[in-house]
């Protein structure tokens, strides 16, 4: 509470005012009837507004009338919705709109006190105003904040287990397709890797390391409390109202079989009570390459090929050019500017504690290359209802179409850093060259990139998924703290993939089909699901005694199928792929299809107490039967306990008034990682061999007759069992200062075994495909530094605010089965991480004065040195082997990691700076790995990416000579991709300016700002970028080369490698959110 | 109304609860539609879906590159060339083939090693299950003949290369393994070599007992003259190795003329002319016993990718004996390129493999009586493109037998195109300067999509006439030479048809072909075979088997000549393998020197 005499008002401007913190958000809490535990995170906005509503506005019409109009923003100048606004010393109070706007019969000169989830307390005396501005300070890590922890929400300071939430105005800061992208950098413990660069690609997201080896790593996603399957590009971001992550086997023990990796709920924004407003946020950006892939220049081309091993002798046009000094930047012809756009509408409103929320938006993306964009449709709607005072009830439904272009075909990075610098695009005439590349082998399959600039109706390449997503629910307070509620959760998505590649003719080249003809491929996948949960949740205070307590039984089902159709021979390139039939009859089409069907039942309870605000304790147990395991194996317990203590509300903790709270926090729990596939434990045969499509059928003719075969693919195993991830989390949360300072420290440590593993059996054992089973330990550890601070809060209205966090995770493999120290065909090493190289260390290039050394190792100078390790006899014996030679080298893992947001606001002004950084571990440039890429093999006949190579003349340790033989070891092209994967990379600044006052009167608006917005800005620090010219991100997971070098783990677990892929777009954005 | 609306709401709800909570536990029985189990293997079906398995698995034995690197690069009929020479387009297995620098790292050695066990434990489940599966005994008994044959077949391209490989996979010899065994069972060496020449024999024999007697006109399933063919080769090899038997050669001299003295029973004969044999849209003559099929220009039924080398079960044989012909310049170095546009018949010019000098100079030494060099190997290219004064189908250039004969081409000023003469010819002259080469067109294939793709003709992988070979073989091994003399003189007489010689003129070439006992020797064997079977995918075990490899590289293939030695008869075991066995002394299992 205020003290008296403190000012109270800091007056920015006419109408404006900012606040000093207050602790009113504990007074808040308290008048507020508490949170029913097993809702959404919706309730913690509607329901006090609703019981507001409901009991008070009879009463207001007898008071002493005065409206007050007022407009909330945050830092950035961005509405903030849901502020409980209450006239102090009363219960009356409403709440803000959308758009941040609330309007309040105040009474005379009246104290409004005014209190948001994230956002410090404030109080301000009105006066004779009747319309005010206020911006609020982000405070999200207030201890008094509700967060959702599954199944419920919880306020802050009585969370036991280790959750971080990112708000709604931090997703905002980026604007970028998908949620991956929006978290990256954003809370501890949660890593967020790039694995593409074309529009709408993915990213890998991590909570807490990695502790599957062959099963998936993902978290678990909750979509408005209903787990949720599928793409995250299925979600439009600017639908997302905050992002809670469950990081602790404590918190996550609620979703039992599926907690191990962790939980991320995303809540999507919802209707609140209060005057219809319309509210549009968009922006519109053009992008351009934040880097070009540095390849060799003519004259540096010419040097490299003049000394390969390429025997044949430039052609015509090629001595042409060089003749007239003429070259081409290939890059420079085929990059074009990308174009970004995010179109929002909503609506919403309500009265008597009904509320709806419409909303539509609208995001296309365009790519660097021609061919290649993203486009995703949105439409949701919220309805919640309350019937009588016992009953609640809602739903919401969210729908996309999402459409990806250029995502299925080989699109033309290899051609534009390979062709000759003296081949040209076009002739004299003008006219395109059909295959302007110099090396005949290439001739009759690589045609000139820049045919697709002009589609031409050469090529469809698209995928369109729809996507319903909807939950229902209704509840029913049987007696006062006792609820029974049910969700429903219905979802069901649809996509197509399309893919037709034209015949090629003299008049109509076709890029994807040189010299042949046309064909195309259709498939249709659906997938459903419903989840249906039963809770019963039940509150109780008693003197000091606070009990929650959560039951749950729940059924989720999902199925999917899909078939799909290749066909060739389309009588003519108009049908594309639309009527398949259209075609001749030979050769028969490929057809394939498939189907997986999974079921879960689960029953859970869970008790929360707490002793005085000052002891807490929370209780979980999980029973989940999964259909995925083997009969007699189906049903697995998940326990978790947990324990905080509020030391800051202890009586001896008054004296330190630096201090505002401080919390200890400990917790342990099992949970374990949905990660078999449906069927696994069944074994396998099946008639596909291994072959790309179409040719991935097991066919055999015997004369005309064409049959089919099958083979057994993989083993069945009866005891495949789930892998259990014991957890211990030891937490700080503290908030100094009046909390201007806020923050928590983490320690945690996990130990997953029976970890499900696909064993590479060797190929004796008569079966090809790997085996999985449960064997083997791993562990995890580290640390999650978070802190925000406001860093300046001056009374002329300069704000600056920080938020910082920082992490580490360390990964061991403790244990593979039957004492295995190390498995090579799997890339595990016990004792090292999961993401270790195993190679040989490559110790540069042998030189003119080693030629005596380099020649015992059969080597000559200008090949690559590797360094002789070890051999039988635990000593370097002159000889390099591939049993002692090949050691770890070190992992991928960043030995820490983190993101910071500066964020300044002055006035009207804010200017956000987001930093994403990771110090340490080793990434795998498959650029760099010559037989991989090819753009460093240096066999003269392509040109490649500009890398220093060794030649009589120029001592270079980093490439070996052009050359056919780099090594008499045949895999050491392998050790020339491995670098320092560490990287600052400022993500964006974004600068925006809020409209106030008259101004804002003269647009009949009740907010706008606008905004412009710089991404993908640059790195600060790579040595990788330094070395290579090329962004130190993953564009891959696994082997993405043309030789495997068989050391990348293969499936989603492997290493994530950087590869020949369209560089980053920068973007330069200009946007608007405007609130009518 | 409000009241009404709570009653029903609350209605929906307890009902919607009641609903749900029905006990399901049934909900977490798996049905899949798609998955069948191994079960599948003992019904009717599912044994002839697994013998279907068993043929198809072959292509991966013949045309694809690996097995053509294999058992063609390194020996004394070839050596690679150009693209492996200059190290482009990931070529390097193949200069440490032919050079003998190669380590366990090698890719080309894991075709077989990769692809034939999981198809040898597919055979095994089909012998192990047949029994107990109810269907008319004589489809079933010819499936499991199948099976049998097909499974010694795999061993035998396993033993050729690797010497001892397990016939335990996890679960016992020749048993269905399903166990996720890690163990390698090659140990001891020479038992299991014995154990792999028997059960390679047993199978062989029941398939020569339990075969149609004949294949069907149109199409290769097995039938007994296939199944004699690879016991006679199986019988003759065992009699070279340590796990030799007294009677081995006798034996194959056996099987091998009971075919010979009964072609009428087993439906075979010589083609009259040796270029029907391997002639396309002829593939189905009664001289090939056996071949692995395919259909032509059908690249999904094939299972092979457009335009691709290697990574698909396409006959890249049909490119990589392909010089470069694209670059060829008429009418001197100064000209044009009149052969530069690929075509589906000539192919890719992959270049992968070339002659040595021996095999142009030495074992086809007479290229005019005998014409099997003329109908194995393309010496003329037509212009594929207009210019130069070329037209399309005008002959583009040749390469001549003798530099006499190129002399003569190149000084008649009225010829325009151009004769390369054998000094001139890559890696035959002793030079690399022109990339050109007398290319093996056994396995050209017009029916092909574009000029890269892989070929798409059935690969003959047993011919009649090497029953001549191999009895002849047997016949001097086990001490009766006369014996071969008859047998060889057929296969070469036969070898000096041309169509349109006259009689006498072909009579006195087949004169000139007859051999004499004197002049009978394995070297001479060899010599034959290579004239006969020249790039069919024998050579390098037909060398090796016979402890002949080290010898006849060493005066024959001037890149392997340096570095071969006794250690390279055999493969190294792949490292991936190595790699996989749970076992910590894994060195034990590599073969000696690598």
């Amino acid at each position: 509470m205020l003290k008296p005499g403190e000012p109270v008002i800091q007056e920015l401007s006419a109408d404006s005012y900012q606040f000093s913190k207050t602790d009113y958000q504990k007074m808040r809490m308290k008048k507020m009837k508490k949170s029913p535990r097993g809702i959404a995170l919706v309730w913690r906005r509607v329901l006090p507004l609703a019981f507001l509503l409901l009991l008070q506005i009879p009463l207001l019409v007898f008071a002493q009338q005065k409206i007050i109009k007022g407009h909330i923003v945050n830092e950035s100048g961005q509405p903030v919705e849901g502020v409980s606004v209450i006239i102090k010393g009363t219960t009356k109070g409403t709440s803000t709109d959308l758009n941040g706007n609330f309007s309040i019969d105040a009474g005379a000169s009246p104290v409004l006190v005014i209190s948001s989830v994230g956002y410090t307390g404030q109080e301000l005396a009105i006066g004779k105003k009747d319309n005010i501005s206020v911006r609020l300070i982000n405070n999200n890590k207030d201890l008094g904040e509700v967060v959702v922890v599954g199944y419920g929400t919880q306020k802050k300071k009585d969370v036991t287990g280790s959750v971080v939430s990112v708000n709604e105005a931090a997703l905002r800061e980026v604007p970028v397709a998908n949620l991956q992208g929006a978290l990256q950098g954003r809370a501890a413990g949660l890593e967020v890797q790039t694995v593409g660069s074309t529009p709408g690609a993915g990213a890998q997201i991590r909570i807490r390391g990695i502790r599957s080896i062959s099963g998936s790593n993902d978290p678990l996603l909750v979509l408005d409390g209903i787990p949720y399957e599928g793409s995250l590009n299925d979600i439009n971001p600017d639908d997302v109202a905050s992002v809670d992550v469950l990081k602790d086997a404590s918190a996550t023990a609620i979703y039992g079989s599926r907690g191990a990796n962790g939980v991320i709920i995303v809540s999507t924004k919802r209707g609140r009570s209060g005057e219809t407003h319309v509210s549009y946020n968009g922006y519109y950006g053009i992008g351009t390459p934040s880097f070009k892939y540095p390849v060799f220049n003519g004259t540096e081309y010419r040097a490299m090929r003049d000394i390969s091993p390429w025997a044949q002798g430039y052609l015509a046009e090629e001595q042409s050019n060089i003749a007239k000094g003429k070259e081409t930047n290939w890059q420079d012809v085929m990059y074009q500017n990308s174009h970004k756009t995010d179109n929002n509408i909503s609506v919403s409103g309500g009265s008597n504690g009904n509320s709806f929320s419409l909303g539509g938006g609208y995001y296309k993306e365009t790519a660097l290359l021609p061919g290649q964009d993203f486009t995703r449709y949105s439409l949701r709607a919220t309805v919640d209802s309350k019937v009588g005072k016992r009953i609640k009830v809602g739903i919401n439904t969210l729908n996309t179409v999402g459409i990806t272009k250029g995502s299925q075909f080989v699109f033309p990075m290899f051609p534009i850093l390979s062709l000759s610098p003296y081949r040209s695009p076009y002739d004299s005439a003008g006219n395109l060259v059909k295959a302007p590349v110099g090396d005949n082998d290439d001739k009759q399959t690589q045609y000139n990139p820049a045919f697709l600039k002009n589609n031409n109706n050469n090529w469809v390449d698209k995928v369109r998924r729809l996507r319903t997503f909807n939950s229902v629910y209704g509840e029913y307070e049987i007696i006062t703290g006792l609820k029974y509620r049910i969700n429903l959760g219905l979802n069901y998505t649809q996509e197509e993939d399309d893919q037709f590649k034209g015949s090629d003719d003299a008049a109509n080249p076709s890029y994807f089909r040189p010299n042949l003809g046309n064909t195309a491929y259709v498939n249709n996948a659906e997938a459903w699901g419903y989840t249906a949960e039963n809770l019963l949740t039940y509150d109780k205070t008693i003197g000091k005694h606070r009990l929650n307590f959560t039951g749950l039984y729940s059924i989720q089902e999902y199925h999917t199928h899909n078939t799909s159709i290749a066909k060739d021979s389309i009588t003519d390139n108009f049908s594309q792929f639309y009527a398949l039939g259209l075609s001749s009859p030979t050769p028969a089409p490929v057809v394939g299809g498939g189907e997986t069907s999974w079921s879960l039942l689960s029953y859970m309870a869970r008790i929360n107490y707490a002793f005085n605000d000052r002891f807490l304790a929370t209780l979980t147990g999980r029973a989940d039967g999964s259909s995925r395991l083997a009969p007699g194996h189906k049903w697995h317990y998940y326990p978790a306990v947990s324990a905080g203590w509020n030391i800051g509300n202890e009586s001896f903790m008054k004296g330190f008034s630096a201090i505002s709270s401080l919390k200890l926090r400990a917790g342990f729990g099992q949970t374990s990682n949905q990660s078999i596939n449906p069927y696994q434990s069944l074994g396998l045969v099946n008639n596909n061999n291994g072959i790309a499509s179409p040719a991935n059928t097991i066919r055999y003719n015997y004369g005309p007759t064409v049959v089919t075969g099958y083979n057994v693919v993989t083993l069945p195993n009866p005891n495949l069992d789930w892998e259990y991830t014991k957890t211990i989390n030891l937490g700080i949360d503290f908030a100094l200062l009046k909390s201007r300072i806020t923050g928590s420290i983490e320690w945690y440590k996990s130990t997953t075994d029976k970890i499900l593993y696909a064993v590479n059996l060797p190929v004796t054992s008569g079966v090809a495909g790997a085996y999985q089973t449960n064997i083997g330990k791993m562990q995890n550890w580290g640390m999650e530094f978070t802190i925000s601070t406001v860093n300046v809060q001056s009374k002329s209205g300069f704000n600056w605010s920080t938020d910082l966090n920082l992490f580490f995770n360390k990964n061991k493999l403790l244990a593979l089965s039957n004492g295995i120290s190390k498995n090579i065909g799997s890339q595990l090493y016990v004792g090292y991480s999961m993401t270790s190289i195993y190679d040989y260390k490559n110790q540069g290039v042998w030189q003119k004065d080693e030629a005596v050394q380099a020649a015992t190792y059969g080597s000559l100078p200008g090949q690559i040195k590797l360094e002789d390790y070890s051999s039988a006899n635990g000593k370097p014996d002159g000889a390099i082997s591939a049993d002692y030679d090949r050691y770890v080298l070190g992992n991928s893992d960043a030995k820490l990691q983190g993101g910071m947001t500066n964020r300044f606001s002055y006035k009207g002004f804010d200017l956000s700076i987001v930093a994403y950084a990771r110090f340490g571990g080793l990434l795998v440039s498959q650029v760099h790995q010559s037989n991989s890429s090819y753009l460093t093999v240096m066999d003269g006949k392509r040109n490649g990416v500009k890398v220093d190579y060794w030649t009589p003349t120029n001592a270079s340790n980093w490439f070996p000579e052009p050359q056919a033989t780099v090594s008499p070891v045949s895999t050491a092209w392998t050790t020339l991709g491995y670098y320092d994967a560490s990287f600052i990379k400022i993500r964006s600044v974004n600068f925006g300016y809020t409209f106030s006052g008259a101004s804002l009167k003269r647009l009949r608006a009740q907010s706008v700002r606008l905004y412009f917005t710089v991404d993908n800005i640059g790195y600060l620090y790579s040595p990788y970028k330094k070395q290579t010219g090329i962004a130190p991100e993953g564009t891959n997971i696994g082997n993405s080369g043309v030789s495997d070098p068989g050391n990348i783990r293969a499936g989603t677990n492997g290493v994530i490698t950087i590869s020949a892929s369209t560089p980053p777009t920068r973007n330069f954005i200009v946007g608007a959110n405007i609130t009518l | 109304m409000r009241s009404k609306f709570k009653i029903l709401t609350t209605t929906v709800l307890v009902a919607t609860a009641a609903l749900v909570m029905v006990k399901c536990n049934k909900k977490l029985i798996e049905h899949p539609y798609t998955v069948f189990t191994p079960e599948y293997f003992k019904s009717p079906t599912g044994l002839q879906s697994g013998v279907n398995s068993l043929y198809s698995g072959l292509r991966w034995d013949y045309g694809p590159e690996g097995a053509v690197g294999i058992t063609q690069d390194g020996t004394d009929e070839f050596t690679y060339a150009d693209q492996p020479r200059t190290g482009a387009g990931g070529t390097q297995d193949y200069i440490t083939l032919g050079n003998y620098t190669l380590d366990a790292s090698n890719g080309a050695i894991l075709t077989p090693w990769n692809r034939n066990y999981n198809n040898i434990n597919l055979a095994n489940a089909i012998v192990n299950f047949a029994p107990g599966v109810a269907m008319d005994t004589i489809t079933k008994t010819g499936l499991v003949a199948q099976a049998r044959f097909l499974r010694g077949l795999y061993y035998l391209l396993l033993v050729e290369q690797f010497g001892a490989v397990p016939l335990d996979l996890g679960s016992g010899d020749l048993l269905f393994n399903q166990n996720p065994y890690q163990g390698f069972n090659r140990l001891p060496l020479a038992d299991v070599l014995v154990k792999d020449y028997k059960a390679m024999i047993d199978d062989f024999t029941y398939a020569s007992q339990n075969l149609p007697d004949q294949r069907p006109a149109g199409a290769f399933k097995a039938a007994k003259a296939a199944a004699f063919l690879m016991l006679a080769r199986t019988y003759i090899f065992r009699g070279y190795s340590v796990a030799k038997q007294p009677g081995d050669f006798a034996a194959a001299y056996a099987a091998s003329t009971q075919v010979i003295n009964n072609q009428a029973k087993y439906g075979v004969t010589l083609q009259a002319d040796y270029g029907d044999v391997i002639k396309e849209g002829n593939d189905y003559n009664t001289e090939i016993l056996f071949s692995v099929e395919r259909i032509p220009g059908d690249l999904n039924n094939n299972e092979e990718l457009s335009g691709s080398i290697g990574g698909s079960k396409g006959i890249d044989a049909a490119n990589d004996f392909t010089p470069d012909y694209t670059s060829v310049k008429s009418p001197t170095t100064a000209g044009t390129t009149p052969a530069a546009t690929r075509t589906v018949l000539y192919g890719r010019p992959i270049r992968r493999f070339c002659p040595t000098p021996w095999l142009f100079n030495t074992a086809f030494a007479d290229k005019i009586n005998d014409s099997r060099f003329d109908n194995s190997f393309r010496m003329v290219w037509l212009a594929t493109q207009a210019g130069g004064g070329f037209a399309v189908g005008d002959t583009a250039f040749v390469l001549a037998k003798t530099k006499a004969y190129a002399d003569s081409i190149n000084t008649q000023p009225v010829v325009k195109y151009r004769a390369i003469a054998p000094g001139e010819m890559y890696v035959i002259g002793g030079t690399f300067a022109n990339n050109i080469y007398p290319g093996l067109k056994k396995y050209e294939d017009s029916k092909k999509i574009i000029p890269n793709d892989p070929g798409g003709r059935p690969f003959p992988v047993a011919k009649f006439s090497e029953l001549y070979l191999l009895a002849a073989e047997a016949a001097m091994a086990d001490g009766h030479p006369a014996d071969a003399v008859p047998l060889l003189n057929i296969i070469r007489e036969r070898a000096a048809y041309r169509a349109g010689l006259s009689a006498p003129v072909l009579a006195a070439r087949k004169a000139a072909m007859d051999i004499t006992v004197a002049q009978i020797n394995l070297d001479f064997i060899l010599d034959e075979r290579t004239r006969e079977l020249c790039g069919e995918s024998l050579r390098w075990p037909d060398l090796a088997v016979r402890n002949k490899l080290v010898e006849r590289v060493k005066l024959y293939n001037p890149d392997g000549a340096a570095k071969i030695d006794a250690h390279h008869n055999v493969r190294p075991i792949p490292q991936s393998q190595l790699d996989n066995t749970a076992d910590l002394n894994k060195t034990q299992y590599q073969n000696p020197g690598y």
